[in-house]
C-alpha cells in the first residue's frame, strides 16, 4: 500500500508528530524510488547540475571575465588547456558560459514548472472538487490544449507576448502549454482522494470546502505532483531551449544553452568549430536525461492507483 | 467496410476544423501587441501613408466585418499577399513552394519513426524485462531527451564533417537545378520522374540526416506506446487460452496480439504527427532546408500577417488531415467500433 | 469559463436509449443557446462599463477578439472530440488509463465554450454598432 492511503488512515497529529526523515524513509514511494539505480543515476546528474548552476551563479561574473578577456583571448579557438571547452565567435571562453547556462536553465526551468503547477493544482482540484459541469469545462478545455502539438502552441503564445520580456516571454508561453498536464494529473489524484470515505466524514462534518481541499486533498496528490513536474522540468528545459534557438527566448548576449547552441550551429557547426553548439547541448540533454531518467523511476515508483494520470 | 458516406462525413469534419482555427488565430493577431499597417510601411514612414495602408488593409472597419471577411478570404485560401519575406507574392504561392519541402522531410520522418519504432516495441514487450527490452526503453529514454537541435548537429558533425559520407545541408547538390524539373515539389519523386538518377541519388543524400533525426524522436514515441500496448493485450485472456492450446508463444503473440495492439498505436502515430511538424520547424532550421516551418517563424518574428494566417490554416488542415486518416484506419482494424 | 448550470432536463438523454433526434437537436439548441446568452450579457455589461470609464472602441475590439478566441476554441474541440473521440476512448479502454473521457462530455463542454464565444461575438457586434449609430 501507498503512502496516500497510510497517511489518510492516521489523524493529523499523529502525522506532524513524526519527524520529515523518518517519514521519508517509511515511505514505500522513497525505497522503492532508491532501489531504482536508472532513478539514481538521474538524481546523481541533477544534483551536479545545480552545483555547476550555483558555483556559476555565485562564484562567476561573466562582465569582469569577457572584460578580461577582451583582446586577450583567440578567436574560436578549439578545446585546450587554457579554455577546455574553446571559444566562441567574439573569444569568449566557452567553459564559464556553459557554467552559466546551466543557472539559467534551472532558474527558468524551475519558474516554468512552479508557475504551471500552480496553475495545474489549482484547476484540477477546482474540477475534481466540484465536478459536474465546472470539472467537464476546465478538463475538456485542458484536453484540447493537450493535443495542440507543445511547441506550435508555444510559438503562437510567445507572439501574443511583447518581445521585451526576453527569456520570460518563453517562459509565460510554456507555463501555459505546461498547466493542463498539471490539471489533468491532479484532478485524477484529487478524484481517488475524493472517493475516500475519510473525506465524505469531514465534509459530513462541516467542514468548509477550501479547508477540505487544502488540508486533506492536496497533501495526499503531492507525490503525483512531483512525478508530473519532475518529468516536465526536462520537457521545460528543452523547450525553452528551443525557442531560444528559433530566437524566441534569451536576449542576444544571454549565456543560455539554446542561444549558444543557435550561434554555434548557424556561425560555427559548417566550418568545422564544433565545440561551440556541442559543449552547450552536451550539457542540455545530459540534464533532460537526468530529469526523464528520475521521473521515469518516480512514476514507476508510484502507487498503480495515482500512475494512470501521469504521463 | 467502410462505406464513402463514412469517409464524406469524417472530411466534413474539415470545415469546423478549419473555422476554429482561422477564429482563433484571428483573435491571435487582434490581441497581439504590433500594428500590421506600421509593419508594412515601416517605421519611418509618414502618417499619411500609414493611415493608407490601414485603408487598403481594411483595417478601419468594425472588427465584426473584419472577421467576416477575414473567414471569406480563408475559405478560399485567400490570405493577401506577403508584407515582407517575399514582398508582393502571394501567400498561396509561397506556401505551395514550401509545403513540398516540410511534407516531404515528415514523410520520411514519419516512414522512419514507424518502421523502426513498432518492432522495437514488440521486441521490447515479448521479451520483457530481457537486456533488449532495457536497451530498447533506455534508448527510447535517450530518444526523447535529446533535443533536435542538438543531435542534429551531432549527425551533421559526425556524418558530414568527420566522415565525409552524406553532405550538410540543403536539400540537393547546388550543381543541380530542381526548379527545371518540378512537378511534385518533392526532390526525391521529382527527381525520379525526370529519370536523373545521379540527382535522386544526391536528394536522397541529403534526405537522409534529417528525416533520421525526426524520424528517432517519433520512433522513440511510437516504441514506448507499441510495448505498453502489446504487454496489454499478451496480458489479456483470450492470449493465454491461445498459448494453453499449444501454439508456439512468439506466433501466437504476432498473430493475435499484433492487430489488437496496433489500434491505440495508430492513434498515437495520428497524434504525434503534430509534434512531427513542431519537429519539422527545428530541423528545417539545423539542416538550412527552407520549408514552411522555417517560414512560419520567420513570419512570426518579422510579422509578416498572411505569411503566418496561411501557414497556421495549412498545418491545421495537414494535422486533421492526416487524423481522420487514423480515425479511418481504425475503422478497418477494429469493425467493432464502426458505428 | 462562467458557463451556466446545466438544465436538469438535459441529463436525461443518457445517450443509453438515443432519443429522437428533434429533441437531441433541441437539447444541442438550449446549450449552446444558453451559454450564448451568458456570453452576450457579459459582453454587453462589460462593454456597457468601458462606455463609461475607459476606452470603448478599443475595448469592443478586443472583446470581440476575445470572444472569437472561445469561439475558435470551443469549435476545434469540439470538432475534435468528434474526429478523435471514438479513437481517444477505446486507446483508454485497451491500455487501461481510463481517465473518464468521454467523447459525448467533451461535445457538450465545447459546445458551452463555443456558444459563450459565439454570445460575447455577438454582444460586441450589437452593442458597437448601436454606440456607433447612436454618435
Amino acid at each position: 500500500m501507498s503512502t496516500e492511503t497510510t497517511t489518510t488512515n492516521e489523524t493529523a497529529t499523529d502525522v506532524d508528530q513524526r519527524g520529515l526523515i523518518d517519514r521519508l524513509t517509511a515511505s514505500p514511494f522513497v525505497s522503492r524510488l532508491l532501489s531504482n539505480r536508472l532513478a539514481l543515476a538521474g538524481i546523481a546528474i541533477i544534483v551536479a547540475m545545480v552545483v555547476i548552476a550555483l558555483y556559476a551563479r555565485l562564484f562567476l561574473d561573466l562582465e569582469v571575465i569577457t572584460q578580461s578577456q577582451l583582446g586577450t583571448n583567440p578567436n574560436r579557438a578549439a578545446p585546450s588547456l587554457d579554455f577546455p571547452f574553446g571559444t566562441d565567435g567574439q573569444a569568449r571562453s566557452l567553459l564559464p558560459r556553459v557554467a552559466y547556462g546551466a543557472w539559467y536553465a534551472m532558474l527558468f526551468g524551475t519558474v516554468t514548472v512552479a508557475a504551471s503547477t500552480v496553475l495545474g493544482v489549482g484547476l484540477g482540484i477546482v474540477a475534481a472538487y466540484y465536478s459536474d459541469v465546472t470539472d467537464n469545462v476546465i478538463m475538456r478545455t485542458m484536453d484540447v490544449l493537450l493535443a495542440f502539438p507543445s511547441l506550435l502552441l508555444a510559438l503562437a503564445l510567445v507572439a501574443i507576448f511583447p518581445d521585451d520580456l526576453g527569456l520570460w516571454r518563453a517562459v509565460a508561453a510554456l507555463t501555459l502549454v505546461y498547466t493542463p498536464r498539471f490539471a489533468r494529473v491532479v484532478r485524477g489524484a484529487a478524484l481517488t482522494v475524493l472517493e475516500n470515505e475519510y473525506i465524505d466524514a469531514t465534509v459530513a462534518l462541516g467542514a468548509a470546502d477550501p479547508r477540505v481541499l487544502v488540508r486533506h486533498v492536496l497533501p495526499n496528490c503531492l507525490a503525483p505532483i512531483t512525478v508530473q513536474s519532475t518529468l516536465n522540468f526536462g520537457l521545460a528545459i528543452i523547450d525553452l531551449a528551443a525557442l531560444s534557438f528559433l530566437g524566441f527566448g534569451a536576449e542576444a548576449g544571454t549565456p543560455s544553452w539554446g542561444l549558444m547552441l543557435s550561434n554555434g550551429v548557424s556561425q560555427g557547426l559548417l566550418t568545422g568549430v564544433w565545440w561551440w553548439s556541442f559543449f552547450p547541448g552536451f550539457f542540455l540533454a545530459l540534464t533532460v536525461l537526468g530529469f526523464n531518467l528520475l521521473g521515469d523511476g518516480m512514476r514507476d515508483a508510484l502507487d498503480p492507483r495515482m500512475r494512470e494520470a501521469v504521463d | 467496410m467502410i462505406s464513402t458516406r463514412f469517409v464524406l462525413k469524417r472530411l466534413l469534419l474539415l470545415v469546423p476544423v478549419l473555422v476554429g482555427v482561422a477564429s482563433l488565430v484571428f483573435s491571435i493577431l487582434h490581441l497581439s501587441p504590433g500594428d500590421p499597417a506600421l509593419t508594412i510601411a515601416g517605421e519611418r514612414a509618414s502618417e499619411e501613408f500609414v493611415r493608407q495602408v490601414e485603408e487598403s488593409l481594411g483595417l478601419n472597419d468594425p472588427i465584426w466585418v473584419q472577421y467576416g471577411r477575414f473567414l471569406l478570404d480563408a475559405a478560399q485560401f485567400q490570405f493577401g499577399e506577403s508584407f515582407i519575406i517575399q514582398r508582393n507574392t502571394a501567400v498561396r504561392e509561397v506556401l505551395a513552394n514550401k509545403l513540398p519541402v516540410t511534407l516531404e522531410l515528415a514523410i520520411y520522418g514519419q516512414l522512419i519513426g514507424i518502421s523502426l519504432g513498432i518492432p522495437l516495441g514488440i521486441l521490447s514487450a515479448v521479451k520483457q524485462d530481457s537486456i533488449t527490452d532495457h536497451l530498447t526503453r533506455i534508448g527510447a529514454l535517450a530518444g526523447i531527451s535529446v533535443p533536435i537541435f542538438w543531435s542534429g548537429p551531432l549527425l551533421i558533425l559526425l556524418f558530414a564533417q568527420v566522415l565525409g559520407w552524406l553532405p550538410t545541408s540543403g536539400r540537393i547538390s547546388v550543381l543541380y537545378n530542381v526548379e527545371a524539373i518540378r512537378v511534385t515539389g518533392l526532390v526525391t519523386v521529382d527527381t525520379l520522374i525526370a529519370g536523373n538518377w545521379e540527382m535522386f541519388v544526391s536528394a536522397v543524400r541529403h534526405m537522409i540526416l534529417p528525416a533520421s533525426v525526426i524520424g528517432v524522436y517519433s520512433m522513440a514515441l511510437i516504441s514506448r506506446m507499441m510495448r505498453s500496448s502489446m504487454l496489454e493485450v499478451i496480458r489479456q485472456d483470450y492470449m493465454r487460452t491461445a498459448r494453453a492450446k499449444g501454439q508456439g508463444s512468439k506466433i501466437t503473440v504476432l498473430k493475435h496480439g499484433f492487430r489488437n495492439a496496433m489500434i491505440p498505436v495508430i492513434t498515437v502515430i495520428g497524434i504525434q504527427f503534430g509534434g512531427l511538424l513542431g519537429g519539422a520547424v527545428l530541423t528545417e532550421t539545423v539542416f538550412a532546408i527552407g520549408g514552411i516551418g522555417t517560414l512560419l517563424v520567420e513570419a512570426i518574428k518579422v510579422g509578416d500577417y498572411p505569411i503566418v494566417q496561411g501557414t497556421v490554416l495549412t498545418f491545421a488542415f495537414l494535422f486533421t488531415l492526416v487524423n481522420l486518416g487514423v480515425d479511418i484506419t481504425y475503422s478497418i482494424l477494429d469493425p467493432r467500433i464502426e458505428q | 469559463m462562467s458557463a451556466p448550470p446545466e438544465p436538469p432536463a438535459a441529463d436525461a438523454d443518457a445517450d443509453v436509449d438515443a432519443p429522437p433526434a428533434r429533441e437531441r437537436a433541441a437539447i444541442r439548441l438550449r446549450l449552446v443557446g444558453t451559454a450564448a446568452l451568458a456570453g452576450a450579457l457579459i459582453a454587453a455589461v462589460w462593454l456597457a462599463a468601458m462606455l463609461v470609464v475607459g476606452d470603448f472602441a478599443g475595448s469592443v475590439e478586443t472583446t470581440f477578439a476575445l470572444g472569437s478566441l472561445a469561439f475558435g476554441f470551443g469549435l476545434l474541440g469540439w470538432s475534435g472530440a468528434v474526429a478523435l473521440g471514438r479513437g481517444i476512448e477505446s486507446m483508454q479502454t485497451h491500455l487501461d488509463t481510463d481517465t473518464g473521457w468521454t467523447e459525448r462530455d467533451a461535445r457538450r463542454a465545447m459546445a458551452r465554450i463555443l456558444g459563450f464565444g459565439l454570445g460575447v461575438m455577438l454582444g460586441a457586434t450589437v452593442v458597437g454598432s448601436v454606440v456607433a449609430t447612436i454618435a
